[in-house]
């Protein structure tokens, strides 16, 4: 019994880090951009809920305007730097965005202090489902009906729109598409923003399990990087895959075998890259 | 004092050399100086700002000390170990430092204590680990934490025994060698008042995700849910166990945390009906407190909490100990410390001679409802509060 | 990423006067005997990275290994200095060789990844045995034991003085031979696998074996500087594991791909987070801007933008 609600758990957990990892392969299938600032972007989104909380009072307007801030940030820095440095190799990528996710996490410090700070479940997400001697917060059960539409929506979004058609066109030949007279900065801007917004967005639904923290963004972009390596860099259903299989591991073994939960995940991902290079479900 | 030596190093290299302190204790007594290391970045950023608050209204309280205004200087550990440990060195080394207080991290603080006690010097910290006072006891580094012992039987045996029908405890703990002691003094105190002890869930201290755990505890049906972890892994463990519903079903302990600011960074909602153990409580009435609280509101117009208070009465001790003493001779210094009573911020305190610990209490809260509030840092109160030390180890 | 090595003999003479000159300048030789360890990490993560165009995340993981397996050859074997400073370049060679040989069966992402996994492995080793690594508390009590040879005691290495002058021989000593390394027909192939593999290979050049062989030379002179960390502090915390940021930082900021770079890096980090620490702990921003910088402008980091600087000075005086 005790198996069976870990591994219900772990489906949960799973959805959530679809969630957070969604974005970081998105960015990695269609622009081969490497962000090592995602769980930055992720901290950026848990402190605007705060603030967005604390300035109206509601979870769902923080919900609605925060993605699109973290978004609109990203879309600035694409715009300003990034933008620049796709053509470089990964290691650059890296480098770049590791002195952004340090600049986001110690501004975040300067704005909103060093302690941590919680974020109200919305009232109207409260309570617990009761299953036998098991509960199951509401919570998380919206969270994983709406990582559902989302993942829904993003893959029409990416697979039946001319959008979508464009930023896959654009990620084989950008120049064959800036040449069929779209404007592929634009284009390459967008999804930027489209990921990074997705990385505020589970930022945000984490808050109220995860409250937000300066330094909470490093464990999130190693989750992240390990679900999307797992189910292939670029794969959508991949980074699904892959997060359903992390968070299964991650609650069946914090009951068989807890202390090496982390060494677990890791070592399955660097068996992953050993064995299938690119992913269970990536394409080479 | 990095930059300020850097400074004077770089813009007169020869002064360096040339200018001994000879020349300027000729018509001043040398002022004493206390160095606070404090974790000012890095990832315990959160602490040292407040660490910092008490030492500097320690220091700024005195106003002579053999003759002249002590000095304060700060030295950011970095949450970093390592160059913790360099830069006490170096302020050894080069500023002939010999008063330390402070250190979030138990690391940091084992290792800084060898590094004081080398020297001769004096070192007092607010830093968890039980080794400090036993295995690496040294006779430079005094600490004033209840240790894992005190904090477990302050807090499971006075909530035991006002509702002796809860029985069946619960414990997730973070698998280090802290939670491990907390544990083990759990253990021991559980089979001492009879209590049956359910299971445990060891997890990372790097854990964000609990709600495996917790399952593992809502299978087992205790009564009292015990956690062990503080700080982050205690915050996010008892966010989720709300989340869960764990606080209608059954009690919830925890038995370590870091007090106030930890407090205020979960609110009420979370807090309430919620066992908390803690070091300090800015509601404690005792003279100094009263005074503490009092000066720091119209100071720095927070109320007081652990790391301040901690650091506050850490640097008090030692400028009181070097001003009765005479000298600034670090073994005459520790002399006068051992066995020292002094009013603290938790009441009569007493540094035991044999092992420099500090006796002193440690209290039980209950977090209240918002409704009950009656002031923002209004968020717990004091159930019940005692002093429980295991004996000093012997030393041969 | 490489700048040219425009003074091969003159460099060696450059960190020789630099290393006399450093503790006059900075407050203390303790400073100075840090920025030197660290430089030496640095200088192996450019091997890699500057001159093999390998990313690793992995160098806190020689850094540590190397000093909790020194620090534990001196306490339970006993050993002296020098036998404890060649377990700790051995194992560290040994350890790198086969990460390396795992992880450069991938490349870019895949590559840097594989890295990371080692050493978040490492790290979770290091922390569950702590009878051995003393886990979260550190290893405490490590020992410094003195310069002796075949029975014959030149220096007690006591005084931080005698310990900076004993840490600067052994950098010059690996500088220099990084520089011989650099400069022979390994580090030609090294260069040439870094700008083209395919060609490399193309041309007979077993580039796997080559890459190897770079990360065993890494992972020595990374254990040997987390060795001589141990000794310093008398103590071997879990945090030197997590130093593969820093020591990146380090690297890319003073120059990838300049032996002196890494001097340099070290040297500005080490000093400005000092400086800046009492100022403003909010410090660690304006790393994060000097790395976009150096990524977008300064491609040769530090050293680079001295070297070209140096450059235009002489043109000038010849016209």
């Amino acid at each position: 019994m005790l198996y069976i609600f870990q591994i219900l758990n772990g489906l949960g957990l799973g959805m959530i880090y679809f969630l957070i990892s969604v974005g970081l392969t998105i960015i990695f299938g269609l622009l081969n951009f490497v962000n090592f600032a995602h769980g930055a972007f992720f901290m950026v989104g848990g402190y605007l809920c705060y603030s967005l909380v604390a300035l109206t009072g509601s979870f769902w307007i923080s919900l609605l305007i925060g993605p699109l801030i973290v978004a609109f940030l990203a879309w600035v820095s694409e715009k300003t730097l990034f933008h620049r440095i796709y053509h470089l190799p990964h290691t650059f990528h890296i480098l770049v965005t590791v002195g952004i996710a340090l600049i986001l996490q110690e501004s975040a410090i300067i704005i909103w202090g060093p302690i941590g700070k919680n974020i109200a479940v919305p009232q109207e997400l409260q309570g617990v489902v009761t299953l036998w001697s098991f509960a199951y917060p509401v919570y998380r059960l919206f969270l994983i009906a709406f990582t559902i539409v989302i993942g829904m929506i993003l893959w029409f979004l990416l697979e039946r729109t001319r959008f979508g058609a464009l930023v896959r066109a654009g990620s084989e030949s950008a120049e064959m598409v800036s040449l069929l007279g779209v404007n592929i900065h634009r284009l390459f801007a967008q999804t930027f923003a489209l990921g990074v917004g997705l990385a505020g967005l589970a930022g945000i639904l984490s808050a109220p399990i995860r409250g937000v923290h300066p330094f909470m963004g490093v464990e999130v972009l190693g989750i992240a990087f390990v679900v999307v390596v797992i189910g292939g860099m670029g794969s959508f259903i991949g980074a699904l895959m892959g997060g359903l299989m992390v968070g299964l591991v991650q609650s069946v073994m914090s009951t068989v075998w807890p202390e090496g939960a982390s060494l677990m995940i890791y070592g399955a991902m660097a068996a992953v890259i050993l064995l299938r290079p690119y992913g269970l479900f990536g394409r080479a | 004092m990095n930059r300020r030596k850097f400074l004077e190093s770089g813009l007169a290299l020869t002064s360096l050399m040339f200018a001994p302190p000879l020349l300027r204790r000729g018509f001043a007594a040398e002022p004493v100086t206390f160095y606070g290391l404090k974790s000012m970045s890095g990832a315990f950023a959160s602490y040292g700002e407040f660490a910092e608050k008490g030492s500097q209204l320690a220091i700024g309280d005195y106003k002579d000390l053999l003759g002249a205004k002590p000095r304060y200087v700060t030295i950011d550990t970095e949450g970093n170990p390592g160059r913790a440990v360099r830069k006490v060195q170096e302020a050894i080394q080069q500023s002939n430092a010999r008063f330390f207080g402070g250190c979030t991290l138990s690391s940091t603080a084992l290792a800084v204590g060898k590094e004081v006690n080398k020297a001769g010097g004096i070192f007092m910290t607010p830093a968890g680990a039980d080794e400090i006072t036993t295995t690496e006891f040294n006779p430079s580094t005094f600490r004033w934490t209840v240790p894992t012992y005190g904090a477990i039987h302050q807090t499971v045996r006075p909530l035991f025994e006002s509702n002796p029908k809860a029985k069946r405890w619960y414990t997730i703990t973070p698998q280090y060698v802290f939670g491990e002691a907390l544990l083990a003094a759990a253990k021991g105190l559980f089979k001492q008042l009879g209590i049956e002890h359910v299971g445990n869930s060891y997890h990372s201290t790097q854990e964000q995700e609990y709600s495996g755990y917790l399952t593992n505890a809502m299978a087992a049906q205790p009564d009292v849910l015990l956690i062990l972890g503080f700080g982050g892994n205690g915050a996010n463990c008892l966010r989720q166990a709300a989340n869960f519903g764990l606080k209608s079903k059954m009690t919830i302990l925890l038995a370590w945390t870091q007090g106030l600011d930890w407090f205020q960074s979960l609110g009420p909602d979370l807090l309430e009906d919620v066992y908390i153990g803690a070091q300090y409580w800015h509601q404690v009435n005792t003279p100094l407190n009263n005074e503490l609280v009092k000066r720091v509101r119209e100071v720095y117009k927070i109320s007081p909490n652990y790391p301040l208070a901690g650091d506050y009465i850490i640097t008090k001790i030692i400028l009181d100990a070097i001003a009765k003493a005479g000298t600034t001779d670090g073994r005459a210094v520790a002399k006068v410390m051992e066995g020292m009573s002094y009013e603290g911020p938790t009441g009569t305190e007493t540094i035991r001679a044999e092992d420099h610990q500090v006796i002193k209490d440690y209290y039980l809260l209950r977090g209240k409802a918002k409704s009950a509030m009656k002031d923002p840092d209004d968020l717990a109160t004091i159930i019940s509060s005692g002093k429980s030390f295991p004996d000093p180890i012997k030393r041969s | 990423m490489a700048g040219p090595f425009v003074l091969p003999g003159g460099s060696n003479l450059a960190v020789a006067a630099t290393l006399v000159l450093l503790p006059l300048i900075l407050p203390s030789p303790t400073l100075a005997t840090e920025i030197l360890i660290f430089a030496m990490a640095a200088l192996a993560c450019n091997l890699l990275l500057g001159y093999g165009g390998l990313l690793s995340f992995g160098q806190g993981m020689f850094f540590g290994a190397g000093a909790y397996l020194a620090a534990i050859a001196m306490i339970h074997a006993k050993v002296g200095l020098l036998v404890a400073l060649l377990t700790a370049l051995c194992s560290g060679a040994l350890i790198a060789a086969l990460v390396g040989a795992l992880a450069i069966r991938r490349t870019g992402i895949y590559f840097v990844m594989l890295t990371l996994a080692f050493n978040q492995t490492a790290y979770f080793i290091a922390y569950t045995l702590d009878g051995w690594t003393g886990g979260d508390n550190g290893l405490l009590d490590v020992p410094r034991p003195p310069l002796a040879l075949f029975g014959h005691i030149f220096s007690d290495l006591g005084s931080p003085t005698a310990y900076y002058v004993f840490v600067a021989v052994v950098f010059l000593i690996i500088f220099m031979a990084s520089g011989r390394i650099i400069a022979s027909p390994f580090g030609s192939t090294l260069i040439a696998i870094r700008e083209n593999e395919a060609r490399a290979d193309a041309v007979g050049y077993n580039t796997r074996h080559f890459k190897i062989v770079a990360f065993a030379i890494s992972g020595a002179i990374t254990s040997l500087s987390g060795a001589l960390y141990a000794m310093l502090l008398n103590f071997a915390p879990l945090e030197n594991i997590q130093m593969s940021e820093s020591i990146l930082i380090m690297t890319v900021i003073g120059g990838a791909g300049s032996l002196l770079g890494s001097l340099l890096g070290a040297g500005s980090w080490v000093i400005i987070s000092d400086i800046l620490a009492d100022i403003w702990p909010r410090w660690q921003i304006l790393m994060g801007g000097a790395l976009i910088l150096v990524v977008l402008f300064l491609r040769g980091g530090i050293w680079g933008g001295i070297e070209s600087l140096l450059k235009r000075c002489l043109n000038k005086k010849e016209r």
